[in-house]
């Protein structure tokens, strides 16, 4: 029983391509302009205050290690993936719902578990597709301005944000088999993962109250770490891992129960 | 050429069918109804419905807009549970989700909503369903209902998405068929054929669950009725029955005004005259009436079906308890 999954799977492709090709010219972007002002960055990054790069996690902007996370990973993939992985989990359930596509779906002999499990199983189109098709992008593009890129760690800053990834659609789609109205659930998804991510970002500045962005997802998941200072931590992305089963179980749980 | 009439109801025939399948024997119930309540807060859209539908019938479900047809289908396929009572369906029972799922590669479903994924065609579409439960008729039912296939269904008038509906509902040649408002956004030509259709598979011993609002369609294909009003089942019976107790709507165009004592029988209920224009519910004979009409000089006559409202207003009355024989 897998056609909800390729049905899934094919309304995810569109999706995907459209990120890719952004990544692309993002990181066209970048590299383009690293040869330029690499020389500056020394005085960029006296220029500002210090918590602007605690903020962002940034460190060492003179290598193009240090540079893509902060341009590339901090902000487009860290926050702006995340939301999109949100927002396409809270549309998983709540939009079949609401359009009564569920009803079809449901009058087949599938069980709602497998309709939850395959729709979330789609996801592995943009997972790969984006996992696979920005490092090649990046890589070729240091290469292209004369830089190497430590390719071990560039896989790895996009094997461990899968997990990270995960965690931001299951926030999506438990709030999507439990709000009935897509936009509703869409809206609050980003925004929750945006706020975790602003808290982790902001609790990182006081050592006192660092330990408030222990909740977030993002907390899990140190793209400068892995880049600049090749520290892959696996402990922390099983944390999401098992965080994101969680919340796929709990949103079964609730899915199985309600009424549609 | 036996007489073709109005009231010539295909149903009638069919109790020495010739079909091929004998094992069809009206009797064993596919779907049985036992005190089925559904409660949202302070409203109750199925309060202790109670009935069960034979093999190889076709049941009418009758009802005005918002009376609980749909939330009936609903439970019955699990999408909503129960607040009280039960239902199986081909068996299973709806609160045990595992058997419902099941016995759903032997049920189709035609909503009242139809939620397709509209960006697909309307082949990639039926190729889906097709993978969860198969799809041996598809090709015949294509040949009836016609909706383009190779368009993408958001481009779809409602006509051609209740055929692409109907067309997924039946190609899986499932045991029982559950249709909620089948033929509503079907033209008349397209509503016959469905018509026809059904009748075609009660022959063949299929079970078809029919909601409708629209007493003629109900009368026309239905062998039994159910009659639902705020949530209670408020009738059960044949559809003969019904009709016997519905009576025909008349109107009547007299030449001129006749002395209204000498127009109207005991049969008549609820006249309206105004000037040389007489309406009635007639519930006697059709031949008694027509024989009554000649003695008068009638300019035009419309008999026609009543509404389900006068039904209820007629036979059940206002109030809202559920009569004696609800099973």
């Amino acid at each position: 029983m897998t056609a909800v999954l390729r049905l899934e799977s094919r309304k995810r492709v569109r999706g995907s391509v459209i990120l890719l090709v952004v990544f692309a010219l993002l990181s066209a972007l970048y590299f383009s302009m690293f040869p330029g002002i690499q020389a500056e960055m020394d005085a960029f990054e006296e220029a500002f205050p210090e918590y602007m790069f605690d903020l962002f996690g940034i460190e060492a902007l003179h290598t193009i290690e240090g540079f893509v996370a902060a341009e590339l990973y901090a902000f487009f993939w860290s926050l702006l993936l995340a939301i999109y992985f949100a927002y396409v989990g809270a549309g998983l359930i709540a939009g079949d719902v609401q359009d009564r596509r569920m009803d079809l779906t449901l009058s087949n002999p599938v069980s709602r578990e497998s309709v939850v499990l395959q729709k979330v199983a789609a996801l592995w189109v943009p997972v790969v597709a984006l996992n696979v098709g920005v490092p090649i992008v990046v890589y070729v593009a240091a290469l292209a301005i004369g830089e190497s890129f430590d390719p071990v760690a560039l896989a790895m800053v996009h094997l461990l944000s899968i997990p990270y990834l995960l965690v931001c659609a299951g926030i999506g789609l438990v709030l999507s088999v439990f709000v009935d109205h897509v936009r509703i659930a869409r809206g609050t998804a980003l925004v929750l993962v945006f706020l975790l991510w602003l808290v982790d970002g902001v609790s990182r500045l006081d050592p006192d109250y660092e330990w408030i962005g222990d909740l977030a997802p993002s907390r899990y998941y140190d793209e400068t770490a892995i880049l600049v200072h090749e520290e892959y931590a696996f402990g922390d992305a099983g944390i999401l891992l098992a965080a994101f089963l969680v919340l796929v179980a709990v949103s079964v749980v609730i899915f199985t129960r309600r009424d549609i | 050429m036996r007489p073709q009439t109005d009231a010539d109801d295909p149903a009638a025939e069919t109790g020495s069918t010739t079909e091929s399948d004998p094992e069809s024997a009206r009797g064993s119930a596919v779907i049985s109804i036992d005190g089925l309540t559904k409660r949202y807060g302070d409203v109750t859209a199925n309060d202790g419905v109670t009935f069960d539908v034979g093999a190889g019938e076709i049941f009418g479900y009758l009802g005005p807009n918002g009376a609980g047809k749909t939330t009936t289908i609903r439970l019955l396929l699990g999408l909503i549970k129960p607040t009280a009572g039960t239902a199986t369906v081909l068996g299973a029972d709806v609160r045990d989700r595992r058997a419902l799922t099941e016995v759903k590669s032997d049920v189709g479903y035609l909503p009242d909503t139809l939620g397709f994924e509209d960006r697909l065609t309307g082949r990639q579409a039926l190729d889906y369903f097709a993978r969860m439960r198969g799809d041996e008729r598809r090709e015949e039912l294509l040949e009836l209902f016609r909706p383009p296939l190779d368009k993408r269904i958001e481009t779809y008038s409602s006509g051609n998405r209740r055929m692409l509906g109907i067309v997924q509902a039946f190609m899986h040649d499932p045991q029982l068929a559950i249709l909620d408002e089948p033929t509503s956004g079907l033209d008349p030509l397209k509503q016959d054929r469905m018509h026809a259709f059904l009748e075609a598979e009660r022959d063949a011993g299929k079970t078809i669950f029919f909601s409708s609002h629209v007493l003629s369609e109900v009368q026309r294909v239905c062998d039994r009725v159910g009659i639902i009003r705020d949530g209670e089942l408020v009738a059960l019976e044949d559809i003969d029955d019904l009709l016997e107790r519905g009576g025909k709507d008349v109107r009547v165009e007299l030449a001129e005004s006749v002395d209204e004592d000498a127009f109207v029988t005991s049969e008549m209920i609820d006249v309206e005259s105004v000037e040389g224009t007489v309406r009635f519910t007639y519930t006697g004979e059709a031949g008694a009436l027509l024989e009554h009409l000649v003695r008068f000089e009638v300019v035009d006559v419309e008999i026609g079906d009543p509404q389900l409202d006068d039904i209820f207003k007629h036979y059940y009355g206002d109030e809202r308890e559920p009569l004696p024989g609800d099973g």
